[in-house]
């Protein structure tokens, strides 16, 4: 993937996570239940959120690193 | 022998043993000021992972949390929502902030600004705003200690007496090896903290209900206001969204603007390290929900601790545990507190002595070095004094530090990244924006939709630098190349 598309899409995810768990964007989720894996909806959503944060940056680090080698730059 | 003898032998060998760490870390370490603050930019992965994160969970998050949990319900939620959110940004600004500390020798937050926007007045500034948001935090780490120990000793050993003897320590190993100290006693600290929430956040619910799915039906059922997002007040009446998400969007921005942490970005070794503990952040995060789990165990339990805050040891101590477990959540607690205040109280010394002082008196090396000893103890001994206070609304006054810190944002990212900005214009900003937080702190019916003041605050400040910025004239194109390349 392009470096520039990979930052673009990293930087999306957590402006989209910030509007998920705030309001409005968390009010179609804010709620008790069901319960996903014991946990309150609520809780088990921000959850999913951060979770799926530490996987994005993962991805965003492979790809620049893949062009930190390549140029030497380092940013 | 007593349970409380136990449970303070085990104290006394985990603090022997944080001690022994901070004092064996020093050694080899240079005697210069880029030693003493940013431990010879040497820090491995595993340091700074567990330096950054255990500087962040604090007292707040290991008492303040579950407190909240078992109080205010869903209220929480907003405390585990802002961390991620707030250290991301930090994946491309620390690596940029790290290469300009290496290329101009900048250890502190305030050089880095103060080396785009010349003004020693700015520097005084940053300083003087740093040590106000300091003092009620590191109070607050001091209270948390004092808390801990008093309770979990039946009484036997008081808070002046525990927040005393655990911060004599801080201030023991701060004072003899600075930022490698604080380094290699927040690893062990941090894996402490870790192990004992993740047993206690399992192990509670599970003896207490029968699981955890279980354990929240049976609030549902009984308490389903507190689970209702965006959960309670102190007073139990509902929440508002406009607090809960101003209370998330205020963290995030302020979270890496603290002096301690945005230092780190000093501390790393290499741009690679600094990246991976920004993608391993999120991993610490998560450790707030057994933490939660914790104080939400106490909500249908019966009886009651004086407050909130004492949630944690309340079901400690109510449960029946083995002596030994106490003795270890007490140290989990004590790490929690202690490797943020001995963070707070190194971050606090280098600011005032780099930004606040040296900007106005020409010290020797040797000379800064004995002066921020010396404010490390003044600090502590500020925060002692306030942290005998029972009636002091530290919480409020930690909410209101976070207004504080936030307003460092706008001018960090204009040092950074926006060209056009001037001296001037950051000035402007910051005095306006800190006016108008404080103000609304001072007035909290004032507020509108009850945002939190740090971001009423931002939307003065924000304008207001941008607008100064560009009535006053650029700076030259051969200045800004030292920071544009």
């Amino acid at each position: 993937m392009n470096l520039k598309t990979a930052r673009i899409l990293a930087a999306a995810y957590h402006i989209l996570m910030l509007y998920f768990v705030t309001w409005p964007g968390l009010l179609p989720f804010a709620k008790a239940e069901p319960l996903v894996f014991g946990l309150p909806f609520t809780m088990a959503w921000i959850a999913a959120w951060i979770s799926g944060s530490v996987v994005c940056l993962i991805l965003l680090d492979t790809v620049e690193k893949r062009y930190r080698t390549k140029d030497g730059a380092d940013d | 022998m007593e349970q409380w003898v136990v449970v303070t032998i085990i104290i006394a060998a985990y603090l022997a043993l944080t001690l022994t760490i901070g004092l064996m870390a020093g050694r080899g370490q240079s005697d210069s000021v880029t030693g003493y603050v940013a431990a010879d930019r040497s820090f491995g992965l595993l340091v700074m992972y567990f330096v950054t994160g255990a500087s962040v969970f604090s007292a707040f998050a290991f008492l303040g949390g579950p407190g909240w949990a078992y109080s205010r319900g869903a209220a929480a939620f907003y405390i585990l929502a802002y961390g991620a959110l707030g250290m991301a940004p930090f994946y491309w600004v620390g690596p940029r902030v790290a290469k300009l500390g290496r290329q101009h020798g900048f250890v502190t937050q305030a050089q880095l600004i103060t080396g785009r926007f010349p003004s020693k007045n700015l520097s005084g500034l940053i300083a003087l705003l740093s040590l106000i948001a300091f003092v009620p935090y590191v109070t607050l780490q001091m209270r948390g200690a004092g808390i801990v120990i008093e309770a979990v000793t039946d009484g036997n050993v008081p808070i002046w007496l525990g927040s005393a003897v655990a911060y004599g320590i801080v201030i023991a190993y701060v004072l003899s090896a600075g930022a490698m100290a604080v380094g290699w006693t927040n690893t062990f600290q941090g894996i402490f903290m870790v192990v004992i929430a993740w047993s206690l956040g399992l192990y509670l619910p599970n003896a207490l209900y029968g699981g955890i799915g279980e354990m929240f039906t049976q609030i549902i059922a009984e308490r389903p206001e507190l689970l209702d997002p965006p959960g309670l007040t102190a007073t139990g009446e509902p929440w508002s969204w406009g607090a809960y998400s101003t209370f998330i969007l205020v963290s995030a921005i302020g979270l890496m603007m603290w002096p301690h942490l945005f230092m780190k970005a000093f501390t790393a070794k290499d741009d690679e390290t600094m990246r991976r503990t920004v993608i391993l952040f999120p991993t610490f995060q998560l450790f707030l929900i057994p933490v939660f789990l914790i104080g939400f165990s106490g909500v249908l339990f019966p009886g009651s601790p004086s407050s909130s805050d004492f949630i944690l040891p309340f079901m400690i101590l109510e449960t029946d545990l083995p002596a030994l477990v106490v003795g270890l959540f007490c140290a989990g607690a004590l790490s929690a507190s202690m490797s943020t205040g001995d963070a707070l109280l190194h971050a606090s010394a280098s600011v005032v002595v780099e930004d606040g002082v040296q900007q106005f008196v020409d010290l020797s090396e040797r000379a800064q070095r004995r002066l921020m000893q010396g404010i490390v103890l003044l600090t502590g001994a500020i925060a002692y004094v306030f942290a005998q206070d029972p009636d002091s609304s530290l919480v409020l006054l930690l909410a209101s530090a976070y207004g504080v810190i936030c307003q460092f944002a706008p001018t960090v990212i204009a040092a950074l990244y926006w060209k056009r900005a001037t001296t001037k214009g950051v000035i402007a900003g910051l005095i306006a924006g800190t006016i108008t937080a404080f103000f609304f702190w001072q007035n909290p019916e004032l507020k509108p939709y009850e945002m939190h003041e740090g971001i009423l605050g931002l939307i003065v400040h924000i304008p207001t630098l941008v607008g100064m910025s560009l009535v006053t004239s650029a700076q030259e194109a051969e200045h800004l190349q030292k920071f544009f390349d």
